[in-house]
């Protein structure tokens, strides 16, 4: 069992769990080698090398345990790739550590306080690792024999024959186990398994060398190879719970209803004691491990200043995940008070964090951006559209180009073209502004519109917050 | 690969200790399989009713009481299941041996102690059962 264990290949995460933008789904990973230099293309990221190296330091650190209640700041222009950079760490850091993706205005919310989402979303952050482990007989049937008394009443005694690659056994059989195989309805041919210590018999599917018994099989039936090795064997399977997924199950008084809404609102501070309690009693048993997680805030400039001092706090807990937050603005007002500081967040948690920067693309970047788009989102581009697109790129924004790239197919596709041309980049140009000419067109239409002193209602406010 | 002596020392301890991890594994279906055997010979001398029973004993065939064989056949088993829990637990240190000569990361939870049963009902909630 161990070495099936360290034979399991580490699945790649799923992306739609962690999707909150589709602008992203075409990250893979942090596209870093082996010895954390960054390729400058690879699993979907482009540029950026400074960044993604040092989030890949980061990434290798959170993967060896080694830290824990840091926070990490990414901090740059809008467009440059902030968002993408934390998603690549999310599929980087693979399935067995937690990640939890979550905007900074989402903890504003009628049902739940701040500090409560914002605990949450920690406790979401931070996993426990158990093992489980069952006793189990695995084989192949090669006959079940079952002896009823001519009277029909009675007990009913009966023989089963298991086989592996090695070796072949026979077990008598007790009535309730009878009971059980007819229930599952097992005949020679399947590769069973029974636990142990409940008695349980489960059908894992047909064995290969049967395949050829019947004609007809119906689609639902599954062919496995016979066992090898032991028929006892011991099976350990180790899972990942994270802590909220805890404290939700042990906070629901009765039952079902919790299922059907998905989160149960505010759990109690006493629930979580004791799920505290619990778990560090397990790891004094060498029962659990704690394994911290990620947690990533996005937009963190419209946390308050109370989110940030709880924050302060949540990080010096023994069992505080890594945060990763992320934010475009420079120095700004903290949310909450009227004091400047850098990034809108307060000093004091500045200090605490280890800032990454991003900075803009180059023209080349931008270009490798948006083909990696095009294939994403299954549009072909002729080379010279892809050229101006990039212009467009350099002197609109990044993501107003992206946008383009699937509006374009559309109309190349009305004009029945498989690939997008020039003209079709046009038309969509001139279809859909940009935010340049959109406040180009407002200024110079502004009369027209209705509620047009809003420049004076601007200053007014101005005004009003100085 | 720029001193082949150590690198030709590594690779032998690599496959050093995976042939042992290996024959672990061999000797786990071979003990499994005489557990069986035991097993169902146990059942079949509860089946009968005379009062002594044939046992080979090497390539002797000897007489004895059933009283006196099904004690032996016990401790036997007993015998077995200590060692298969043994090679199994052993097992876990050798592999995660083995990684770190491969310069790989330990199993993850490998080394934990398992779960009791009625903490493991509890967590089962959590994971869905």
């Amino acid at each position: 069992m161990a070495s099936i264990a360290a034979a399991k290949v580490q699945e790649v995460r799923e992306i739609t769990r962690i999707e909150r933008i589709g602008a992203h789904s075409h990250i893979r990973g942090l596209g870093l080698d082996d010895s954390l230099e960054p390729r400058n293309v690879s699993q979907g990221m482009v540029g950026q090398l400074t960044a993604r190296r040092a989030a890949g330091v980061v990434l290798e650190m959170i993967k060896e345990g080694k830290i824990a209640g840091r926070a990490i700041l990414l901090a740059g222009q809008p467009g440059t790739g902030k968002t993408a950079i934390a998603m690549g760490m999310a599929q980087a850091l693979g399935q067995d550590t937690p990640f939890t993706s979550m905007a900074g205005s989402e903890i504003y919310s009628l049902e739940m306080g701040k500090t409560e989402a914002l605990t949450q979303a920690i406790r979401k952050s931070i996993g426990v690792r158990i093992k489980e482990e069952t006793e189990i007989i695995e084989g192949e049937v090669v006959e079940v024999q079952v002896d009823r008394p001519a009277t029909g009443v009675g007990t009913k005694v009966g023989k089963l024959t298991l086989k592996t690659t090695e070796m072949e056994t026979i077990y008598d059989l007790g009535g309730k186990m009878i009971e059980c195989i007819m229930k599952e309805k097992v005949q020679a041919g399947d590769v069973i398994t029974i636990d142990k210590a409940t008695g349980k018999i489960s059908k894992l599917g047909r064995s290969f060398t049967r395949a050829r018994d019947y004609d007809a099989t119906g689609p639902q039936t599954r062919f496995v190879q016979c066992p090898e090795g032991e028929l006892q064997k011991r099976k350990e399977v180790v899972h990942t719970v994270s802590l909220h997924e805890v404290d939700v199950i042990n906070s629901r008084t009765h039952g079902f209803l919790a299922l059907f809404s998905g989160d149960t609102g505010e759990i109690k501070a006493e629930v979580r004691e004791q799920i505290n309690a619990k778990v560090a009693e397990w790891r004094e048993e060498g029962k659990a491990e704690i394994v911290p997680g990620v947690l990533f805030i996005d937009e963190v400039h419209m946390l308050d200043i109370e989110c940030f001092s709880f924050l302060n706090r949540a990080l010096e807990n023994e069992m505080a995940p890594v945060v990763i937050m992320a934010t475009n603005r420079g120095i700004t007002r903290i949310r909450g008070t009227n004091y400047m500081s850098p990034h809108g967040i307060p000093i004091d948690l500045l200090d605490r964090m280890n800032i990454v920067a991003t900075k803009p693309y180059e023209e080349k970047e931008l270009k490798e951006i948006l083909k990696i788009r095009c294939e994403e989102e299954d549009c072909e581009m002729s080379d010279d559209a892809l050229t101006v697109l990039t212009r467009i790129a350099g002197e609109t924004s990044l993501r107003y180009a992206i946008q383009l790239i699937t509006t374009s197919g559309l109309v190349s596709r009305k004009r029945k073209s498989n690939e997008i041309q020039m003209e079709d980049i046009k038309r969509v140009y001139s279809l859909f502004l940009d935010e340049n000419r959109s406040m180009q067109f407002l200024k110079e239409y502004q009369d027209e519109f209705m509620f047009n002193d809003i420049a004076d209602a601007g200053d007014a406010m101005d005004v009003a917050d100085g | 690969m720029e001193n082949p002596e150590k690198s030709l020392l590594h690779l032998t301890q690599i496959e050093e200790q995976a042939q042992e991890i290996l024959s672990d594994r061999e000797d786990i279906v071979a003990l499994d399989k005489q557990r069986n055997h035991n097993r169902e010979a146990i059942r079949a001398l509860h089946k009968q009713d005379k009062t002594s029973a044939w046992i080979a004993v090497g390539p002797l065939l000897v007489k004895m009481p059933i009283k006196k064989v099904s004690d032996t056949l016990n401790k036997d088993q007993v015998r077995l299941d200590v060692e298969v829990n043994r090679l199994r637990s052993d097992l876990k240190v050798k592999v995660n041996k083995l990684r770190d000569l491969e310069h790989a990361s330990p199993v993850p939870g490998l080394m934990l102690n398992p779960m009791s049963q009625a903490d493991m009902n509890a967590m089962g909630q959590v994971l869905g059962r």
